[in-house]
């Protein structure tokens, strides 16, 4: 087996789209001033639900609806704790991470009755969409189609963020809010609004993400099956500085990554090596973070 | 005669104060209507409560005549009534533009329109004689520049009603005066003006009438034509109140501080000051005056060990200092109270014990073997308090938080002072505080010059500076432009330099 | 001072907490009642299975013992204002270097079990160390690196375990290391009781670091750092040093409660046994709840492994699944956190504010 091949690349950008979707949700929530920490909480939640959907209803679009749903609710659970209670948003962050393990979990020996993980292979997952006339078309047609709908619709959202974000007038309020929410505020803005607006649609593609994971290639669900995919996400976020096309780069970048983790996993190295590798490079990416936020001993005030 | 706006016996309670108390005022079409007061008057609530932050539990708002309630900001700028904040509320890295429109933003479809925002900027800027550039960022433009975009923003929304939350803080003289031709124009335009303050001379300069309270009452109104500053002045504090500040002839002898060529970086990585040398001797008060963000949070940062220092060399009595931690230069006799007393001066959490210990708290007696010794602290901690006159609810074991600002500074220039630095570096120093507290504080500093110690004053009021300073040194954008005697100059002279305009004398 | 507000002083604190185990158990009722199960009984039996007998009070205990050595670390380096959510992967590297340590280093059993509690700190100290460097050095922020740092140490133990250091001495190859020396392990406190002297160790850390933040001068600093690093900073405190020691301590801490799972409970490393239970996440809830406060800490972590060995029982006698438990944990943290009644406390604070004017 070789080690590059295009299927390695075709499997990257499949891996690509949760990292991708979720990301986006954080630099909505970053835009107006939240570092939702919770987005593995959120994607974790749209995984399940996802199954859930698929399980009582099947049929894979109300899947995908079931999924956003239950995130966006749980995404309005962190922003009434953020905003409303004032909760110090990195420990809602975590908390939501917590009451989503604890919950999936729970409900997954409450609705499937299994412990681990849920697999039924009567169920279909996400299909693929094959592109006509770009699949005949060698090499880029390998690439670019017979995904799943979702792996496109992270890369469409990214574009639609960046003309929202930079050519209409909600997307300059958002911009607004997130660079200084008492200018916003002066001038009559609902920032609260807004920061809510932007908490549910980071809800919204967490879910789409999370639909990914457990309906993309295989369709199952694992307890903890976003194995830190929300903090690489936030990564990917914080390396392509909150715009959508930096972040489409760098969520590009940990995909390959974890495509090549897996096929790593072919020759002979150790596997816990190999599944090792999307959390160093994550790491080491961080080295070249140029918006490194605040540094934390000035920022975060972990005291109440 | 009209009233644009008039406010009737509003009342205004917080939980356990009276903020205002069946104050009226009504604003003439076309005047300049100065609101003065002390810090902590109820100055700042009164216009809250015009512009819809507050609701008042008494009294009522008429807006050219027909009773209104105004609910909340917005429901202001519809009445047409704008403030120009004093700190402002503008988007760094967005245009002028692009601030002024926000909230309020034309479209064409569905796209934002910036140009013919632009557009009508522009025009706005030329009609009131602004000169702002409508493309600039608000990051590059100047303090003043952006206080202009303040304006503009409440032009745009054709407010006919402008409140001025204290504009001068952060002008220097030539800009006030700028300032000032632009709020005749705006009256010219049929404008009118409410302008809160505490500087006398500019009511005196600009407006037309001036409506005083003091505690939260109102003390009357008068028209600034038939009133002196002196009168003004008892009418805000309510005795008769001498600002000049009594000190005898300084005295100066050897070197404490020196500085020589130094240079540092800000915090946007270019060089915030530029090449400065100075000395401070014993018994004497060096002022540096200039007007915000022109290097001398750098400086102070540097002497202090806060900043790094790029060029050049600091030397505390005698012996360098440049690369010294904090902690050694604070063990060699350096003092530092610092600008923004709630972010470095004290912990709001904690006990004023805990706060008063900072730099003594790991010697002997208040630890031993690394233990703390609390009775020993409690008592040095007791001691400041009572010297300084800090007034608290449970004395040291009082939270921090708890303190008004005036006896938070009394806390931290009495930390400062007990530890008789040979340099004490005040920024700042009564920053925000009641005319009680300055004077007391004005005090301390020149009995601690008197003791024949060094005293380095940074502050932003030129009145401070000086009254203060024996010697006063001028920074304009990381430069040192000169250094004058302050028994031989005035206030024109040192506006000018603060503007850039150098000038080199010996002293 | 009056009497009626000395009661609300004492009071006020533990509005918040109350309303939370409140909404907590809520969240718990409405899960239970989602199975289909009566609330009263499913919650009498997890009080039953925490605490019902002393057997069970020992195993609640012993639960505590690596969820309060965690819950203490995490509370340090919050204390000095640092997020430290890498205490898995300090747990586990103490705990594979505790039982590498113990099984490598010749001597008699004691030296073997001090060897094995030094090199368990060690390990988890100088990971967690790593983090600290990272962000004092290179600004990587230590909130995010500390979390995936945790999936590094875990497949590098699991690496060991699988490999290089597995036990081959059983018929089925399990990712392990071989069994400790009798000798080098922990005592138990109660014959046939699960509760080891891991706990008393526990008690004497929290002990030792309720003294050092409040009496001594280095945990001076900790809390100034943490409240306001400005103001350290301005008073001459070394930023980067006390960083680097706090997030070591709490690294050691983290370290050590492997340790002593691995010396008092197991008696090797076995892959999984340390991070399925989560003991690193339930330590750190407790900090959490206890708003960082050690002794808090203690009553938090005692409390947070009584709702588990409370699910256990509850799910012997009941349908209800045990993960109800953490359902119960995480809803806590999120309303600890609130800024709910906080708002009545500032309420006074304004006024006291304004009576104390000049």
């Amino acid at each position: 087996m070789e080690l590059f091949d295009y299927s390695l690349f075709v499997s990257a950008i499949r891996m690509v789209s949760p990292i991708l979707l979720a990301a986006l949700g954080g630099a909505l929530c970053a835009r107006v001033g939240i570092f939702n920490v919770g987005l593995e909480g959120l994607i974790l939640a749209g995984a399940f639900s996802a199954i859930v959907g698929n399980h009582f209803t099947e049929n894979i679009f109300l899947a995908l609806l079931t999924a956003v749903a239950v995130s966006v609710l749980v995404s309005l659970l962190f922003g009434y704790a953020t905003i409303h209670l004032k909760s110090n948003p990195i420990v809602a962050g975590i908390a939501i991470n917590f009451l989503m393990l604890g919950l999936t979990t729970f409900a997954l020996r409450a609705i499937f009755d299994v412990k681990g993980a849920y697999y039924n292979k009567d169920m279909s997952g996400l299909p693929k969409v094959d592109i006509p006339f770009v699949e005949d078309i060698p090499v880029v047609g390998q690439l670019i189609s017979g995904h799943s709908p979702l792996v496109y619709t992270a890369f469409l959202a990214a574009i639609l963020l960046y003309v929202f974000f930079y050519r209409t007038v909600t997307g300059f309020r958002v911009l607004a809010v997130g660079k200084n929410e008492a200018a916003a505020r002066s001038l009559g803005l609902k920032v609260t609004t807004i920061q809510y607006g932007a908490i549910i649609m980071s809800g919204v593609l967490c879910g789409l993400a999370g639909a990914q994971l457990s309906l993309g290639q295989v369709t199952m669900f694992t307890e903890g099956m976003t194995a830190g995919r929300g903090f690489i996400a936030l990564v990917a976020m914080m390396l392509g500085q909150s715009h959508p096309i930096g972040i489409a780069g760098s969520s590009l970048l940990f995909g390959l990554m974890d495509a090549l983790s897996i096929r790593l996993q072919g020759f002979s190295m150790p596997t816990q090596f190999t599944a090792m590798l999307p959390y160093v490079i994550t790491i080491i990416a961080m080295f070249f973070l140029k918006d490194r936020g605040s540094d934390s001993l000035a920022g975060q005030h972990t005291s109440r | 005669m009209s009233y644009v706006v008039e406010m009737l016996n509003i009342r205004k309670e917080f939980p356990g104060i009276v903020a205002n108390d069946n104050i009226s005022l009504s604003l003439r079409k076309g005047e300049i209507h100065a609101l003065l007061g002390e810090n902590g008057a109820g100055k700042s609530t009164l216009m809250g409560v015009l512009f819809g932050m507050y609701q008042p539990e008494k009294g009522v708002i008429k807006v050219d005549g027909k009773e209104v309630r105004i609910t909340n900001p917005n429901v202001a700028n519809r009445l047409g009534i704008g403030m120009v904040h004093q700190h402002f509320k503008l988007v760094d890295n967005f245009t002028v533009t692009e601030n002024i429109i926000l909230g309020s933003e034309p479209v064409k479809g569905m796209v934002l329109d910036i140009d013919s925002a632009a557009k009508k900027i522009a025009e706005l800027s030329k009609h009131y004689g602004l000169n702002v550039d409508p493309h600039a960022k608000i990051e590059d433009i100047s303090v003043g520049m952006q206080q202009r975009v303040e304006i503009m923003k409440m032009l745009y929304r054709e407010a006919e009603v402008l409140i001025f939350d204290e504009p001068t803080a952060v002008l220097t003289p030539v800009e006030i005066k700028e300032l000032m031709k632009i709020m005749k124009n705006l009256i010219k335009e049929g404008k009118s003006i409410i302008i809160i303050t505490h500087k006398l001379k500019e009511i005196k300069a600009v407006a037309d009438r001036c409506t005083v309270i003091r505690r939260g009452k109102s003390i009357g109104t008068v028209n600034v034509a038939e009133a002196s500053e002196a009168s003004l002045a008892e009418m805000m504090v309510g005795r008769h109140v001498s600002f000049k500040v009594d000190k005898k002839e300084s005295t100066p002898s050897d070197v404490v501080l020196k500085i020589d060529g130094v240079s540092v970086k800000n915090n946007r990585k270019v060089l915030g000051v530029k090449d400065v040398s100075l000395e401070v001797k014993k018994g004497e008060i060096l002022g540096i005056a200039g007007v915000d963000g022109n290097g001398q949070s750098e400086l102070v940062e540097a002497i202090t060990g806060l900043r790094k220092v790029e060029a050049g060399r600091i030397f505390l009595n005698g012996e360098e200092i440049t690369n010294l931690p904090i902690k050694s230069r604070i063990q060699k006799g350096l003092g530092h109270i610092p600008e923004d007393r709630q972010k470095r001066g004290l912990v709001l959490d904690y006990t004023m014990e805990s706060n008063m210990v900072l730099e003594v708290y790991n010697k002997q007696p208040f630890s031993k073997y690394g233990l703390l010794n609390m009775p020993a602290i409690r008592k040095y901690a007791k001691n400041i308090l009572q010297n300084f006159d800090v007034r608290s609810g449970e004395g040291a074991a009082s939270i921090a938080r708890t303190l008004s600002g005036g006896n938070q500074q009394k806390a931290i220039i009495g930390r400062e002072l007990e530890l008789d630095p040979d340099l004490l570096i005040a920024v700042q120093p009564t920053r925000g505080l009641d005319v009680g507290s300055i004077e007391y504080i004005h005090r301390r500093l020149i009995e601690h010059r008197d003791k024949g110690k060094a005293v380095l004053l940074v502050s932003l009021e030129l009145d401070e500076v000086l009254q203060l300073s024996d010697r006063i040194a001028i920074v304009n954008n990381g430069e040192l432009v000169g250094e004058v005697k302050a028994s031989e100059t005035n206030e024109n002279e040192v506006g000018l330099m603060m503007a850039g305009v150098g000038k080199e004398r010996n002293v | 001072m009056m009497l009626p507000q000395r009661l609300h002083k004492l009071f006020t604190p533990l509005i918040q907490p109350l309303l939370a185990v409140l909404i907590g158990l809520l969240a718990g009722a409405i899960a239970i009642s989602f199975v289909g199960e009566p609330v009263f009984e499913t919650y009498k039996a997890m009080w039953e299975g925490a605490f019902g007998n002393f057997y069970f009070l020992t195993s609640t205990l012993a639960r505590a013992t690596p969820i309060l050595l965690v819950g203490l670390g995490v509370a340090l380096a919050f204390r000095a204002g640092v997020f430290n959510l890498g205490s898995e992967g300090q747990m586990v590297l103490g705990a594979v270097s505790a039982a590498l340590a113990a099984l490598c280093i010749p001597g008699p059993p004691v030296v073997k079990l001090l060897a094995a509690i030094v090199a368990g700190m060690l390990a988890g100290g100088l990971w967690a160390l790593l983090a600290g460097w990272m962000e004092s050095r290179f600004k990587v922020q230590l909130l995010i690196s500390t979390l995936l740092l945790n999936y590094v140490a875990v497949l590098f133990a699991s690496y060991l375990v699988a490999g290089p250091f597995q036990d081959k001495t059983g018929s089925a190859a399990l990712a392990q290391t071989p069994m400790i020396d009798q000798g080098a392990w922990l005592p138990k406190l109660f014959p046939g009781m699960s509760v080891h002297m891991g706990f008393v160790i526990a008690i004497v850390c929290a002990v030792v670091l309720i003294v050092i933040l409040k009496y001594t001068a280095p945990g001076y600093e900790v809390k100034m750092l943490g409240l306001n690093p400005f103001f350290a900073q301005y008073g001459g405190v070394n930023k980067v040093k006390l960083l680097l020691l706090s997030m070591f301590f709490s690294g050691a801490l983290a370290g050590l409660a492997g340790s002593v799972e691995v010396l008092g409970s197991q008696y090797r490393y076995v892959d999984g046994a340390l991070t399925a239970p989560g003991f690193a996440w339930t330590g750190m809830m407790a900090a959490l709840l206890a708003n960082s406060n050690p002794l808090g800490t203690v009553v938090t972590a005692i409390l947070l492994a009584a709702l588990e060995t409370g699910a256990m029982g509850m799910e012997r006698n009941t349908e209800v699944p045990l993960e109800v438990a953490s359902v119960i944990q995480a809803v806590l943290i999120l309303f600890i956190s609130a800024k709910l009644t906080l708002k009545l406390v500032k309420f006074r604070r304004k006024e006291r504010e304004v009576h104390g004017t000049v």
